[in-house]
């Protein structure tokens, strides 16, 4: 992922998320490193796939927040819904 | 802006005049914007009337041209109309040559903006804040001129190019207890006939302009509009004067549509309840400053801070409803999630604050000028109060997080409007302050207790169960110390700025993942000193607009802000002067 998700590009991160999840992959990492905002329609498809991943055996994290995405994110609240992780290393180390 | 409410006028389109048999209008309107007016063109059995060419050169040609394209046995005279000399009314038509032959083609204006155009006026055309660049215009028939009394009240002959004649009347027309709106009568030689109203305020030249049962109204309907009012020349008892006048002649119920500069044509019904609204504005507009250059330079800064403030704060009061109605899913409760959903329209949000970084992206590129994107900012500010109920949407977010975000909005349309903005500094025990401020960050809005005692009674429970699952205390993830110093010192600032700068700050720690926050409050002679600081961060510093905007929110307050950023350690300095 890379630039802004926004009220345009929401909807192709959800479409492409919700692909990954028609084709069975039940384990998604987001890589944030070049997103650098995210606006409310990008935080309801985080939501959206987190309702979707909520089974046994499925996995659903963040990683490489940048500082504005990462407050937004600490400011909602959706800290305490999924993990998040410093880097993509890190978060597939911890998997 | 005007909408439609019925049967109006069809844009572009050539249509009967209600009320004046054998003329017809020919509306052009434009999507609303500050760089040209609507142009409105009157075929009469004596002449071709224009009305407002408008600001740019291929709107007037296209006028031009549309009247060149009128069958006609022979040339009629083409008299252009100026509801105002505002450059975005007129400047087209000096880059086309139809509108400076005099052998077939006559201006009328108001006699202040007459002059203003042969002086090349740029204060009061509004070219020197729209940056534009004006040349000397010539009138041809001046109305309301003082300088020639015999005019008012006489019946007085004017040539027109091609030898057709006019007379005009000038005279009183009277509403209410006494008061008056100067009023000119143009008559043809046919018996046709245009009416004109003098209605100062938005400018001194304002006119409105009758045809059959239409009105002409210029920028009326917008001239306590933020950004609008104070404009050079705006005056705001002229201003309510003319708007009682012009109300009074709507009441007479012989005017079926109006037409405004720009915008698109209502009913009068629909003008009514618009100019009444504009004229409870207005009253409240005693004291603004001049919209000049200058003070469009600095709302425009102001606009983008205060936008990329309004922007994070909006997403996470979004993000907080996502939340809630994602835990309320989990629960079960999916029709009370729906209802939370509602009160927040992310959608609508999401493209207001995406146009407004389109528009700014283009206006840096292009190098326009400030008010622009002050305009800008404006509009989407007022909409997006509209976009949020903020009153229910702060029983279950976070209602310090709402009420900042409605406070920043209307701090900006005050800015805007050249208002002073709200601050009531006063004495204040700043210990106490800090201490309310510190609570709201730490203290859930309901204990554990309160929501278990209130599980049998649905009413109570589910908006306690909200508002718990809603608010989330900024300070409960990290470690946190508040160092008075046993110091209980008097200061003056703004009570609700302060808190209000102090949370912001927190937000930035916490959100950018200090570990460690504390506030240190120190007193040192004639200041006391407030140092807010986190360690442990994860993320660099905020933007640099996110700092001008805490600058002014600091300055806001009463006191003055220095920040210190290294990596994982920020400091936040405040210092206040004490209260003697």
């Amino acid at each position: 992922m890379s630039g802004r998700v926004d009220s345009l590009t929401a909807g192709e991160l959800e479409q492409a998320i919700n692909g990954e999840i028609g084709q069975g992959h039940r384990q998604i990492l987001l890589n944030f490193t070049d997103v650098t905002y995210i606006s409310s329609g990008g935080l309801r498809v985080l939501l959206a796939t987190a309702k979707q991943l909520r089974g046994a055996g499925d996995k659903y994290a963040l990683c490489s927040l940048s500082a504005e995405v990462h407050k937004v994110l600490k400011l909602a609240g959706f800290l305490s819904i999924f993990a998040t992780y410093p880097s993509e290393g890190e978060a597939l180390a911890r998997w | 802006m005007p909408g439609g409410d019925g049967p109006t006028l069809e844009s572009q389109a050539w249509q009967p005049v209600p009320g004046a048999p054998g003329v017809a209008v020919y509306p052009f309107i434009r999507k609303i914007d500050v760089v040209s007016s609507n142009s409105y063109l009157i075929r009469m059995p004596d002449a071709i009337i224009v009305i407002d060419p408008g600001g740019l050169p291929e709107q007037a040609g296209m006028i031009a041209d549309l009247i060149d394209d009128l069958p006609c046995d022979h040339k009629l005279p083409v008299i252009t109309f100026l509801t105002h000399a505002h450059v975005d009314h007129f400047l087209g038509m000096q880059s086309v040559p139809f509108f400076a032959d005099a052998t077939r083609s006559i201006t009328i204006v108001h006699d202040t903006g007459a002059t203003a155009l042969a002086g090349q006026d740029i204060r009061l055309t509004q070219a020197a804040v729209l940056g534009q660049k004006m040349e000397s215009l010539q009138v041809g028939l001046r109305l309301f001129c003082r300088q020639e009394p015999a005019c008012f009240g006489t019946l007085i002959r004017s040539p027109l190019p091609g030898g057709t004649n006019v007379a005009i009347r000038y005279g009183a027309w009277s509403f209410g207890d006494g008061a008056h709106i100067d009023r000119g009568e143009i008559l043809f030689g046919s018996g046709s006939r245009i009416e004109v109203y003098h209605t100062p305020g938005h400018s001194p030249d304002s006119i409105c302009i009758r045809v059959g049962r239409l009105l002409f109204i210029g920028d009326l309907l917008f001239a306590a509009n933020p950004g609008i009012a104070g404009l050079a020349g705006w005056n705001q008892q002229a201003l309510i004067r003319s708007l009682d006048g012009v109300l009074a002649l709507l009441d007479r119920d012989d005017i079926d549509l109006v037409c405004p500069g720009h915008g698109r044509v209502i009913t009068a019904k629909t003008a009514q309840s618009i100019l009444t609204g504009a004229r409870g504005e207005a009253r409240g507009l005693g004291g603004i400053k001049e919209l000049n250059s200058e003070r469009a330079a600095k709302t425009a800064v102001f606009a983008e801070e205060c936008m990329e403030q309004v922007n994070e704060l909006f997403s996470i009061m979004a993000g907080r409803l996502w939340y809630v109605s994602y835990v309320l899913e989990c629960l079960g409760e999916s029709a009370v999630a729906a209802h939370a959903d509602s009160l927040i329209r992310g959608d609508v949000i999401d493209e207001l604050l995406d146009a407004f970084r389109e528009f700014s992206i283009e206006h840096h590129a292009n190098n326009h000028v400030s008010i622009h994107l002050a305009l800008k900012a404006g509009q989407v500010i007022a909409r997006l109060e509209r976009a949020f109920e903020k009153d229910r949407l702060a029983r279950i977010i976070d209602s310090t997080i709402v009420l900042r975000a409605a406070r920043l909005l209307s701090a900006y349309i005050s800015m805007l409007r050249g208002l002073p903005l709200p601050a009531e500094r006063g004495r204040c025990d700043l210990h106490q302050i800090l201490e309310g401020v510190i609570i709201g960050c730490s203290v859930p809005s309901y204990s554990d207790d309160e929501v278990l005692s209130a599980a049998d009674d649905d009413e109570t429970f589910f908006p306690m169960l909200l508002a718990r699952i809603g608010t989330r205390p900024l300070l409960e993830d990290v470690s946190f110390a508040f160092n008075d110093g046993n110091e209980h010192p008097a200061v003056l600032i703004d009570r609700e700025h302060f808190a209000d700068l102090v949370t912001y700050i927190l937000e930035d720690l916490v959100g950018n993942g200090a570990g460690t926050v504390s506030i240190d409050m120190e007193c040192t002679g004639d200041m006391v000193v407030v140092r807010i600081t986190g360690s442990g961060m994860t993320a660099r510093s905020p933007e640099s607009k996110v700092r001008g905007f805490l600058l002014w929110l600091a300055g806001q307050a009463g006191g003055s802000l220095t920040v210190d950023d290294a990596g994982e350690f920020r400091q936040f300095r405040i210092e206040i002067a004490r209260a003697t």
